[in-house]
């Protein structure tokens, strides 16, 4: 039954993504306490009323951050339930990386207006208040909808209705033998009942997995620099990077990989990729891989730097360069033109294009203000998606857990029927979270159309 | 003719005898109302008008219920007792359905005795006209033969006689049973008090003379053995019980009956009403499922004194030519003999959506409804929710609170909200896979889950209370500890013995069970949040098309039903959550 469960411990970014240089995290519910002392340390399992500690958040071994975490006990928190405020620094990374220590330590992703709601439900929100919740929900239930209309609503939907399909058809099989008055159904073909059991879970787990990956918010925006040999790309990477990541040599050609780094600018985090440069006259296999690589990295792009050196003629690589960052660029990608070297005389003209010099840090500004403003807009895009996301990943990886402890019951001698329809009952609650209950008719419907039953 | 008004008023008139009737009238009547049942034919009182069983997968555990809450059913049912399976046995314990098949005439005059000796209930036999109401509720009955019975309540159980209609082959004629006129007053008295009427179609097997079947050529079914006894209240079955036959169709069945579908009323439009999928006619069997070679058929005995043998599986409205050429086609029935016809009847049924979960119609304060006039079928399905009815409308007129059974509890609670809250397309019949709490609700433990209720409703007599108590909390430690010092009697319905098998049975489900109870916990939060009658889903632009759409033609009461709605989303049920919340506060 797709009802709201109170009683479970929710988590979820309470600060606007990726506006600042610090971002809270919320948690709140019975177990909220009990969620943030096991990947926080010291542990704080029972704490005072707004206890306030600087507290390591760990990833197993890993420091994450150091945080300031807030326990409020219930009654007398936002939501009138326990709650821990855990205060971090505002990377993309370490928020992400919070958020899923708290779902792995039991607490799940709250919906659009969850904590709200709780607070309203627990008087904590005057009348006046409380009018705003309706169309904070709704609003997010819409908001919601939109972000997943092109998943849910589409092929996605009708996946996860194909998961809802097959699962209806395994219960059919195992309720039409419970409810046969006079058993003369068959046995269950238990070697075909367990294939498509495992296909199922199979294609539900590749469908979760479709969920995780979903880009944007969790691994921040990529960017990719491309450009003939020896435009500076790497000098612009070191450059904004602060440090010699990439190798800067001036003879062509050096960076035959892609080199891949995490740059934090303005707490937002861009992944940059340096590619080899697209040699119009690449010869040998190694440059070939090089520049084939460095294909896939401009078309996984969500902005694209092109670099041409300013102080040099147009040549036919810069020419190469830019046709096959069009050609690659991915729908939406942004592509930015960028002319080097601006301490040295220019010879080309790009009225659009930014000037940048690596010497001088001259444009390097005006560039990080892109990354920012682009990283600005994915975050806006995506601020609902990745609540969908996380609640559709955890209805698939329930419904796929199911599945799994259907299949260890059903390879059992002389399996008990009754339990194993629980099971697929348990997965199609969990489906529901996305598509609502399934009712018993619908099972009863397959029943008719596949057994001749009945008296 | 003048009407006169029958001299004593009562406080609740049940119309109708049949299995929702008695059971109405009985609860009602242990409740201390005044009550009258009034029936077109008291030698008909319980008539088993189609197969001579009681209990089935499902149905077998509705009549534990019943028979927990001090229904009369399956005492009954003991009493006329000849055969008896526990059926599902190869399956777990929590779908172990007894079924027991039953002297009809037996069943019938041990259900009217037990109505005869019920103190506070009045038997007439006359055939019920024209629901009497004042401002708007209902004040009592008109007969046929002029009388005016005052009631505050009144329970109408027609069963299949509402404006009911025989087929068998092209011919039809009206009927309520074969044999038994229709009630054809009534209908038009219920659509003026603004009832939703709509059409449903069963239909029953012939009957065959024991001579014309070849036993030598069937395999015999025997009972079990010992019997159990279907009522926790009867010590043992000590008569000598029969067995039933089982034989299968074959080729030649299939070839009579697809070259005599033209005599169909199904299969030729004559009749269009809905029937029960899960009890398809042999007709309909052989067209939907043309590559099964042979269909079971249980030959079943209508009683002990009678040769008169019931054809399970056979049920059929094909001309009476074509029935008996299906017989004779099959091993064993080769030179039957043909004492009755099947046919299918087509009647009216009240939409069970304009129905409170106390059976009472919404509209017509004061009227209940029970049984086959809501759109389901089966004796065990009538039976409960007569019970249910009788026990409201007596507490309605005493003014106390209803009796409601939770779908965690009962699968009585089960059938009354798919009812109530989904409505019917087709004849409803319970089924294990309805209930989502399978593994609490078994025939096992329907005492534990039920007997506290018939207590403290009055229905079981309070000596045996403190024995139950001693039961219930021996049953319990046991299931928890594995062990209790609690002393029961040796003998009756609760035994140590008896508390151990239970236990077992809960521990071997434990960890399930554990889940169920926390989703129905968390369940019954939701239904109280009421949602008002006049709830406009269209202003809420949040709910998806669908939803909107099937939740304003379901108009769920509670959040709860509402979450049960097919396509409605957890987010969806936590935005209406809000709404009614707030509305609440409102209003506050």
């Amino acid at each position: 039954m797709p009802l709201p469960d109170t009683d479970r411990t929710i988590v979820a970014l309470a600060t606007p993504p990726g506006t600042g240089a610090l971002a809270i995290i919320r948690l709140s519910g019975p177990g909220a306490f009990s969620t943030a002392a096991a990947f926080t340390s010291p542990p704080q399992r029972a704490p005072a009323h707004r206890l306030v500690r600087m507290l390591d958040v760990r990833d197993g071994p890993r420091l994450i951050d150091r945080t300031v975490a807030v326990f409020f006990r219930a009654p007398a928190s936002y939501t009138g339930q326990d709650t821990v405020e855990i205060t971090c620094h505002g990377s993309p990374y370490i928020v992400r990386t919070l958020l899923n220590l708290a779902v792995r330590s039991g607490a799940v992703p709250a919906a659009p207006g969850e904590f709200t709601l709780r607070a309203f439900l627990n008087g904590k929100l005057d009348l006046a208040q409380a009018e705003a919740v309706g169309g904070l929900i709704a609003s997010g239930t819409e908001a919601a909808h939109r972000a997943a209309l092109a998943q849910v609503q589409g092929t996605m939907s009708a996946r996860v209705r194909a998961l809802k399909t097959a699962a209806v058809r395994l219960l059919a099989e195992l309720e039409a033998r419970l409810d046969d008055s006079y058993e003369e159904t068959a046995p269950v073909a238990a070697a075909a009942f367990l294939r498509d059991t495992a296909a199922l879970k199979k294609e539900t787990l590749a469908l979760a997995a479709g969920f995780e990956a979903g880009r944007g918010i969790r691994e921040g925006i990529r960017v990719v620099i491309t450009g003939a040999p020896n435009s500076g790309k790497s000098s612009l990477l070191n450059a904004l990077l602060g440090y010699d990541r990439a190798i800067v040599s001036p003879e062509a050609g050096t960076t035959r990989d892609t080199l891949e780094v995490t740059l934090e600018i303005h707490g937002f985090s861009v992944i940059f990729t340096d590619t080899a440069g697209l040699n119009a006259a690449a010869r040998g296999p190694l440059e070939t891989e090089g520049i084939r690589r460095a294909a896939k990295a401009v078309s996984e792009a969500d902005i694209i730097l092109l670099l041409k050196d300013g102080s040099a003629p147009l040549t036919p690589s810069d020419k190469l360069a830019r046709r096959r960052a069009g050609e690659l660029a991915a729908p939406g990608a942004a592509l930015i033109e960028i002319l080097t070297k601006a301490d040295l005389p220019a010879k080309v003209r790009a009225a659009a294009a930014i000037r940048t010099s690596c010497r001088t840090g001259a444009g390097l500004a005006a560039v990080r203000r892109i990354l920012v403003e682009k990283q600005k807009k994915v975050f806006r895009d995506g601020a609902e998606a990745p609540v969908i996301f996380a609640r559709h990943f955890e209805a698939l990886g329930g419904a796929a857990a199911e599945l799994g402890r259907l299949q260890d019951l059903m390879k059992k001698d002389r399996p008990k029927l009754e339990l194993a329809a629980e099971h697929l009952r348990g997965a199609l609650e969990a489906l529901g979270a996305i598509l609502g209950e399934t009712a018993p008719e619908e099972v009863l419907a397959d029943i008719f159309r596949n057994f001749c039953v009945g008296k | 003719m003048k009407a006169f008004d029958y001299p004593e008023i009562f406080d609740v008139a049940v119309i109708g005898g049949g299995h929702a009737g008695c059971e109405a009238a009985l609860a009602a009547a242990r409740l201390g109302a005044r009550t009258l049942l009034l029936t077109q034919d008291l030698d008909t009182v319980a008539q088993m008008s189609c197969n001579p069983s009681i209990g089935g997968v499902g149905k077998g555990q509705l009549v534990r219920e019943l028979d927990a809450l001090g229904g009369e059913m399956a005492k009954v049912t003991d009493r006329a007792m000849l055969s008896c399976h526990m059926l599902n046995i190869s399956r777990g314990p929590a779908v172990h359905s007894p079924r027991a098949q039953c002297d009809k005439k037996l069943y019938q005059f041990a259900m009217k005795h037990a109505l005869e000796r019920q103190g506070g209930l009045l038997l007439v036999q006359d055939e019920a006209a024209e629901l009497l109401t004042r401002g708007g509720k209902v004040s009592g009955v008109l007969t046929a033969r002029g009388t005016r019975y005052r009631a505050a309540a009144v329970i109408l159980t027609a069963g299949t006689f509402l404006r009911g209609l025989i087929h068998i082959g092209l011919r039809s004629f009206p009927g309520g049973r074969y044999n038994h006129p229709p009630s054809s007053l009534l209908s038009k008295s219920l659509e003026g008090l603004g009832l939703r009427l709509g059409r449903l179609k069963t239909g029953t097997p012939m009957r065959l003379h024991a001579r014309g079947i070849d036993f030598s050529k069937c395999e015999p079914q025997a009972p079990d053995s010992p019997a159990l006894p279907l009522s926790h209240f009867t010590p043992a079955i000590t008569r000598r019980l029969l067995p039933c036959w089982i034989t299968r169709t074959n080729a030649k069945t299939a070839a009579v009956i697809s070259a005599g579908l033209g005599g169909s009323p199904l299969y030729s439009g004559k009749i269009s009403s809905a029937g029960p999928r899960y009890c398809p006619s042999i007709e309909d069997k052989i067209v939907k499922f043309p590559h099964h070679g042979a269909h079971h058929l249980f030959l079943e005995p209508e009683g002990f004194d009678t040769e008169e043998y019931y054809v399970n599986g056979l049920s059929t409205s094909l001309p009476e030519a074509t029935q008996i050429d299906i017989v004779r086609s099959v091993a064993g029935l080769e030179k039957a003999e043909l004492m009755r016809a099947g046919y299918a009847i087509e009647y009216d049924y009240c939409d069970p959506r304009a129905l409170d979960y106390t059976l009472q119609s919404r509209a017509v304060p004061g009227l209940f409804l029970a049984g086959q006039v809501n759109g389901t079928t089966g004796y065990e399905e009538a039976a409960a929710q007569g019970l249910v009815a009788g026990v409201n409308a007596a507490l309605k007129v005493r003014g106390e609170a209803p009796f409601i059974l939770r779908r965690d509890e009962a699968y009585i609670g089960v059938m009354i909200d798919d009812l109530v809250s989904k409505g019917v397309d087709e004849p409803y019949r319970i089924f294990t896979s309805r209930a989502e709490y399978r593994l609490m609700l078994r025939q096992d433990n329907a005492d534990l889950r039920l007997a506290g209720h018939g207590f403290r409703l009055g229905l079981l007599g309070p000596e045996l209370a403190p024995v139950f108590e001693r039961y219930r909390a021996a049953a319990a430690e046991l299931a928890e500890k594995g062990k209790t010092k609690a002393v029961l009697p040796e003998e009756g319905p609760w035994t140590l013995a008896k508390a151990r098998a239970t236990a077992a049975v809960e521990k071997s489900y434990a960890s399930y069970i554990k889940r169920n109870q926390a989703d129905a916990e968390r369940l019954k939060k939701f239904e109280h949040l009421e949602i008002p009658a006049d709830f406009r889903y269209a202003h809420i632009k949040a709910l998806s098309n669908e939803a909107r759409q099937k939740l304003e033609v379901n108009r769920p009461l509670t959040l709860a039903q509402a979450a049960r709605v097919p396509g409605v989303t957890p987010g969806e049920v936590q935005l209406l959550w809000v709404l009614l919340e707030k509305g609440s506060k409102n209003e506050r």
